[in-house]
């Protein structure tokens, strides 16, 4: 069953499409990323799930019913984190979470902020006013906030931002370790790639406001057919350069390294032909593509 | 002594001056209140010269009771600017929290800190200048809420704009609704000002009441028609307070809470 169904979303600011017919699911126990570069309208998107954000037209259902309907019913089961947000300072850490935790009339409040802080790693800081917390200490109290009410979708705007990388692996680990016991849906933005491609199940790419690529890590990955060449080339440098040139293949020379692109299926050919006119190298890397240079192909062409 | 660099710094807070509204209020928007209303106190009292009883009674009252409607609207517009200083209006509103809940607990958290902040002026007063302003008991109690209502739909405008147009307006939070406060007439009758002036009087509750107390503390008495004007007056402005901040609320929404913080 679908945790939350977007459909044919749009929001427009004048002129501006910040978001333009964008139709997506996530279903129960998901982790979904939502990727894109700045402007691609990532933010404006999570602010319409929040309902701080009105849409110019579409539609957006929570566990079935419509937001706009049964908005304060469907509130109760979300949360949202982000590096982007802050809670008041002058308020400690506790009384912060006490609010939240009244606001979403949870039962046993000492009890849960006490869990949530403890898994965390931030327990304690508990008697800490907000503004005497660094970054990283900060994002894993909002991340506490965002755990209090048991939530059944998670929005998370780059959740690990400012973290340092142990602290950041122990939040992945919490995040999947919620997904897996208790089917918690999540909505993923991150700049780290690494991080998107390691823990999502889908992911969607948005620019300039609407979807351009939606699937599987694996799959986006796949749709990169070219792998880069490096290589440290001992003999036979001008007779691969007229072989590359010959088939239209780009390539640079850098510190005696030779760089180019090549269809990963074609590559074994390419080096038997290259092996059999005296072509001789000292080393080979083959770097598969990644997500990060799915991004940057796709963003190139839109 | 570089004057290039002396005058880097003066232009740096000309730029902070011109962009922002509450330098432009402390410079020009104070003073201009004070001379208004203190001018025309001084005129009020020199016209009565000795005909007014209980001067000083009149004078600290109005200036205790004026914080009644400062107070509620102060609790509206200051506390949720809180909110946007700390960015923290999206955590409050993708919660279900509605904005009905919202305004009643400001509300509330106004009735309470006004008492405690009413109580100690009132105190202050008596221990300052011995001037008991309990001294007619219950008969001011009906226009103590008269007055607390003038502060909340003051602060639903206020908190409204504030929705709409965000930080940069954020000095009317202090400033809005001392607009009110010459025309409240606090320490002077509502006769003593000029006739245009008085035509906006008529339709604002305040003067209604500031007149009524002062019958009360002059006379003994009190004035059913200035407390009924009043409360008619308050249910006008407060309806239509509140359906402007849930207007603000809603349009502010269509450009996104985040652009607030």
């Amino acid at each position: 069953m679908a945790v939350l169904q977007v459909k044919n979303l749009k929001k427009y600011f004048g002129k501006t499409k910040a978001v333009d017919d964008i139709s997506f699911e996530i279903n129960k126990g998901e982790i979904v990323g939502l990727l894109g570069p700045n402007g691609a309208g990532k933010t404006t998107t999570s602010q319409m799930l929040l309902g701080t954000l009105t849409p110019t037209a579409g539609e957006i259902f929570y566990f079935g019913e419509k937001f706009s309907d049964k908005n304060r019913e469907i509130l109760h089961k979300v949360n949202f984190s982000s590096a982007y947000i802050d809670l008041p300072w002058l308020l400690t850490v506790k009384e912060n979470l006490n609010i939240y935790a009244r606001l979403y009339e949870v039962k046993n409040r000492d009890k849960r902020i006490k869990k949530l802080l403890q898994e965390f790693e931030v327990w304690h800081l508990r008697k800490k006013a907000m503004s005497k917390l660094s970054a990283g200490q900060k994002t894993r109290v909002l991340l506490t906030k965002a755990f209090i009410n048991y939530p059944r979708l998670l929005i998370l705007d780059e959740p690990t931002a400012s973290l340092d990388p142990e602290i950041a692996v122990k939040v992945r680990q919490f995040l999947v370790k919620q997904q897996k016991e208790y089917e918690v849906a999540m909505l993923f933005t991150s700049h780290n790639l690494m991080e998107v491609q390691g823990l999502c199940d889908r992911i969607i790419f948005l620019n300039k406001g609407k979807i351009i690529a939606h699937d599987t890590p694996l799959g986006l990955i796949r749709k990169l057919k070219k792998a880069k060449i490096e290589m440290i080339i001992s003999q036979g440098k001008e007779v691969l350069e007229k072989y590359l040139k010959d088939r239209k293949i780009e390539f640079s020379w850098k510190k005696g390294k030779v760089f180019f692109s090549l269809d990963e299926k074609i590559i074994p050919k390419v080096l038997y032909q290259l092996s059999d006119q005296k072509v001789r190298y000292e080393e080979i890397e083959i770097l598969r593509p990644t997500l990060e240079d799915f991004f940057l192909e796709i963003v190139k062409k839109t | 002594m570089n004057f290039n660099r002396v005058l880097a710094v003066i232009v740096r807070h000309f730029y902070t001056f011109k962009h922002n509204l509450n330098r432009l209020s402390d410079s020009f928007y104070w003073p201009a209140m004070d001379i208004i209303l203190w001018g025309l106190t001084s005129q009020y009292i020199q016209k009565a010269g000795g005909e007014v009883s209980n001067l000083i009674l009149v004078l600290l009252s109005g200036l205790v009771f004026w914080q009644i409607i400062w107070r509620g609207q102060y609790e509206i517009s200051v506390n949720l600017l809180d909110e946007l200083w700390n960015r923290n209006l999206v955590n409050l509103f993708s919660t279900p929290l509605t904005v009905n809940e919202w305004i009643m607990a400001l509300i509330l958290l106004g009735v309470i800190k006004m008492i405690g902040a009413i109580g100690f002026s009132i105190l202050l007063v008596w221990l300052l200048y011995s001037v008991n302003l309990f001294t007619f008991g219950w008969l001011l109690i009906p226009f103590f809420i008269s007055l607390l209502i003038v502060g909340w739909w003051a602060g639903l405008i206020v908190g409204g704009l504030l929705l709409r147009f965000g930080q940069r307006i954020e000095t009317i939070a202090w400033s809005g609704v001392f607009l009110l406060a010459p025309f409240s007439a606090i320490y002077y009758p509502v006769s003593s000002l000029p006739s245009w002036a008085q035509k906006i009087a008529q339709i604002i509750p305040s003067s209604y009441i500031f007149e009524g107390m002062r019958e009360v503390v002059q006379k003994g008495q009190i004035s059913y028609i200035n407390l009924t004007a009043s409360f008619l007056l308050n249910l006008i402005y407060i309806a239509l307070a509140y359906f402007f901040f849930k207007w603000c609320f809603k349009k502010s929404k269509e450009k996104g809470l985040a652009r607030l913080e």
